[in-house]
């Protein structure tokens, strides 16, 4: 039976044939009987703050009963998003400080001690050991968060740029502790508190600043000691990563220090024994959404449990409709509510280890760090048991060629930096030289309506890299990429003249994986060391960003981080904004003079490539670097 | 000929039909309706959703009348009723502005304009497009729907 005539397209053409010819629902077939979208929440101009609503703004009604005008109700709402999708990130750094201390003082394995040493010299904290000196990293972490909102967090300044931070200060956007601010920006926008559009966009930025600098860079970093550095390597993506031989497990989620204990237990030889008297050659990780991407970062050191990352958010459906899928171990989102009747059908077991995230159909199993032992052991029999009762019952519809098995991965600040030699110099006089014209991330999900799935990432990705602007990408946005094969080294053919010159010697794709949309934070840390070593701000450097098909707040709340950085950010799709002049003028306007950086809305990828390489030739122009006629 | 015909009871007054109608009238440079001025009065729609004594939803379009009083009541031939599409059509270039028609219409959706108050403001069937009226393409209850009608 197939759902509809007409399912999505995506970028990625293999994957839109197998989604169009399952016989399980998808996100892909839904898309459709959801086309019309409602005006008034397009634009953000639907107010359900108090019982005289749903208000919406007409030629006839400008203002709602209580009278608050289009400005006023698209703000608030824009508001609300934002903090929302900061208490998402605030909520991982919380979960992975406290996993990094828990494990420090069981003496448990570190495996990033380099990364520790860094971490420690940038926030000026010491400690006896190692040990010493991650609980005292997470405790000065977890301190900051918890701060109440009339005191500042302490960390900002040792881990901000200084020219930065400097700006953020006369713009009193320096954010207090973030938890607080998160709930005062829920305070703010109830029903007739704030009416200040301006004073809830500054609000927004200074939410930008804790979730770019904790949410990301932190929740980087303390990964980074916890779980191991990432190595530059390659690796294979998409649906050929799925080996039915093994007892396969799909990981969606933010929080990979959620499962580090089950992930190291999953390759004990007792527990290898008991998935081969099962059946199974042993267990699989199938990597998918952020913390998949996160896995394969990190890839290096897990190659016996981690066969590759299969693709983004709206692949899990399809990952899991191969039937090669045992169970879904769940800790956060992008974990789609549609992969729940997809598990219902083909008897996959979902386990869920923050209640935070509890999926309906999932077992609860909270991740507990004292009783992580017996929680793993748990999971594991669980899932055999799922494992013995599935297959056999359950068809095959795999699908061996999709993907590729040469992407390029494992890229941080860290690693880039030492492929360069150990300093940012290369890259540098390869951008002044004109060989790389810019740089731009671009970053964030994948949603299913920018032109499809994918469609305006990878169209977008490829006329930036034709105009010899370098690519750099973390998120889901990755996943697609990586997918449609971008981050091959093949694809410099991809790549315009100059940029092509500069992968082949290299030996690297036109696109650098940085991963997952926590790696965001990454790139901001090269924007800033860039900036650094070229005695720079951040906004005069050739950089741009771009989440082509944003979807959720979290995306909004990296995207004020990256306005407060002063990056000139491009969105495909407007975030409920455009029914307020105001809001449109200061996101897109007057930003300009705020912090350096600006919003572009366009969904056309030739258009939006076009504004975003007028933008780089403009910054290289004012830094006096050689543009072409 | 076609006519839009309207089932109150499958309205959920989202007024997707009016940003719809909205968005095809507009009178700035065409662009998606994100950017579509909902507050400018030079943008209102040609159809409306009222609620009946009883809060139920009470969508209001032209029915391109079969006996359209609105053409009966014009004086200067402005409103006609086309014998080949059965559509109720206004030509602005004869219209004197008298508003019979705003007075006669039985179901109150002809109106003038409500920045100036000077010209007709009456559904054109999205004439344009060709294809079915943008407000029913819109719609996503089933309130309202093109049927072929004999006349």
């Amino acid at each position: 039976m197939k759902f509809s005539c007409s399912s999505c397209t995506s970028a990625d053409k293999k994957m839109e044939c197998f989604v169009a010819d399952l016989s399980v629902e998808t996100s892909f077939h839904r898309v459709e009987s959801q086309e019309v979208k409602c005006g008034f929440g397009a634009q953000g101009v639907c107010c359900r703050l108090c019982s005289n609503g749903p208000c919406r703004i007409t030629p006839n009604s400008p203002r709602g009963i209580c009278g608050a005008n289009s400005d006023q109700i698209v703000v608030r709402n824009f508001l609300r998003a934002v903090a929302a999708g900061s208490g998402c990130y605030i909520h991982v750094v919380e979960n992975t400080a406290r996993n990094l201390k828990n494990t420090a003082q069981a003496k448990g394995q570190l495996k990033g001690l380099a990364a520790l040493e860094r971490l420690a010299n940038i926030l000026g904290i010491g400690g006896d050991d190692a040990y010493q000196k991650a609980i005292n990293i997470a405790d000065a972490i977890l301190a900051d968060l918890y701060k109440p909102a009339f005191e500042p967090m302490e960390l900002v300044e040792k881990l901000a740029y200084a020219p930065r931070y400097k700006r953020w200060e006369e713009l009193g956007i320096l954010p207090h502790g973030a938890k607080s601010e998160v709930f005062n920006g829920v305070v703010k926008t109830s029903t007739n508190l704030n009416s200040d559009p301006v004073e809830m966009l500054l609000h927004c930025l200074r939410l930008g600043i804790s979730t770019g600098l904790y949410g990301l860079q932190l929740t980087n970093f303390l990964n980074d000691i916890l779980l191991g550095e990432p190595e530059i390597r390659m690796a294979p993506v998409g649906l050929r990563v799925i080996n039915p031989d093994y007892i396969n497990i799909m990981i969606t989620g933010h929080q990979h220090s959620i499962f580090a204990h089950l992930q190291d237990m999953l390759t004990q030889p007792d527990v290898v024994e008991k998935a081969k008297a099962a059946g199974a050659k042993g267990f699989k990780l199938v990597g998918c959404t952020c913390v998949g991407q996160d896995l394969q970062l990190r890839g290096a050191h897990y190659t016996e449990v981690f066969d590759g990352h299969a693709g983004n958010n709206y692949i899990s459906e399809a990952v899991l409709a191969t039937g090669g899928i045992d169970a879904v171990l769940s800790e956060f989102n992008c974990t789609l509510p549609g992969i729940e009747t997809v598990c219902d059908q083909l008897q996959i077991k979902q386990i869920c280890l923050d209640s935070i995230a509890k999926k309906a159909n999932a077992q609860l199993m909270q991740f507990d760090f004292a009783q992580r032992d017996k929680i793993s052991n748990d999971i594991i029999d669980a899932i055999i048991d799922a494992y013995k009762t599935r297959r056999g019952n359950i068809k095959m519809n795999l699908l061996p060629d999709h993907g590729n098995d040469q992407t390029l991965t494992g890229v941080s600040e860290t690693s880039l930096k030492s492929f360069l030699g150990d300093t940012w110099q290369p890259l540098i006089e390869l951008i002044a030289a004109g060989q790389i014209k810019g740089l731009a991330g671009v970053v964030g999900c994948s949603n299913l309506t920018a032109g499809g799935h994918d469609v305006l990432t990878v169209e977008l990705t490829k006329e930036l890299i034709a105009k010899d602007i370098l690519v750099l990408s973390a998120g889901c946005s990755s996943g697609g990429i990586e997918n449609c094969g971008l981050m091959m080294p093949e694809a410099a053919e991809l790549a315009g003249p100059k940029l092509k010159a500069v992968c082949k010697q290299l030996g690297i794709p036109p696109v650098l994986n940085f991963g997952p949309c926590l790696a965001i934070g990454r790139l901001e840390i090269v924007a800033a060391e860039v900036a650094e070593a070229l005695g720079v701000d951040i906004p005069q450097l050739p950089l741009v960003v771009s989440a082509p098909q944003w979807l959720e707040e979290q995306a909004l709340a990296d995207g004020a981080f990256a306005l407060a950085l002063g990056l000139p950010l491009h969105l495909g799709l407007p975030p409920f904004i455009t029914g307020s002049n105001v809001a449109v003028q200061v996101l897109c306007e007057d930003m300009k003079s705020l912090t350096g950086g600006q919003v572009l809305i366009n969904a056309d990828a030739a258009e939006s490539a076009k504004m975003l390489d007028e933008i780089i030739i403009q910054k290289r122009k004012a830094l006096n670097l050689p543009t072409e006629a | 000929m076609k006519r839009i015909m309207v089932d109150a009871q499958n309205c959920k007054g989202c007024k997707n039909c009016s940003i719809a109608c909205m968005q095809s009238h507009r009178k700035d440079n065409p662009g998606g309706f994100h950017s579509l001025d909902l507050a400018d009065p030079a943008n209102e729609s040609r159809n409306l959703i009222l609620l009946n004594g009883n809060d139920e939803y009470k969508p209001l379009f032209c029915r391109h009348c079969a006996q359209p009083e609105c053409v009966k009541a014009c004086m200067s031939g402005a409103m006609e009723k086309d014998s080949k599409t059965g559509y109720v059509r206004h030509n602005a270039a004869k219209c004197a502005s008298c508003f019979m028609c705003v007075m006669s219409c039985p179901y109150g959706v002809i109106k003038p304009d409500r920045a100036t108050n000077s010209y007709i403001v009456k559904c054109d069937f999205c004439q344009q497009d060709g294809d079915d009226p943008c407000c029913v393409k819109a719609c996503r209850s089933g309130a309202i729907y093109v049927k072929e009608v004999q006349q």
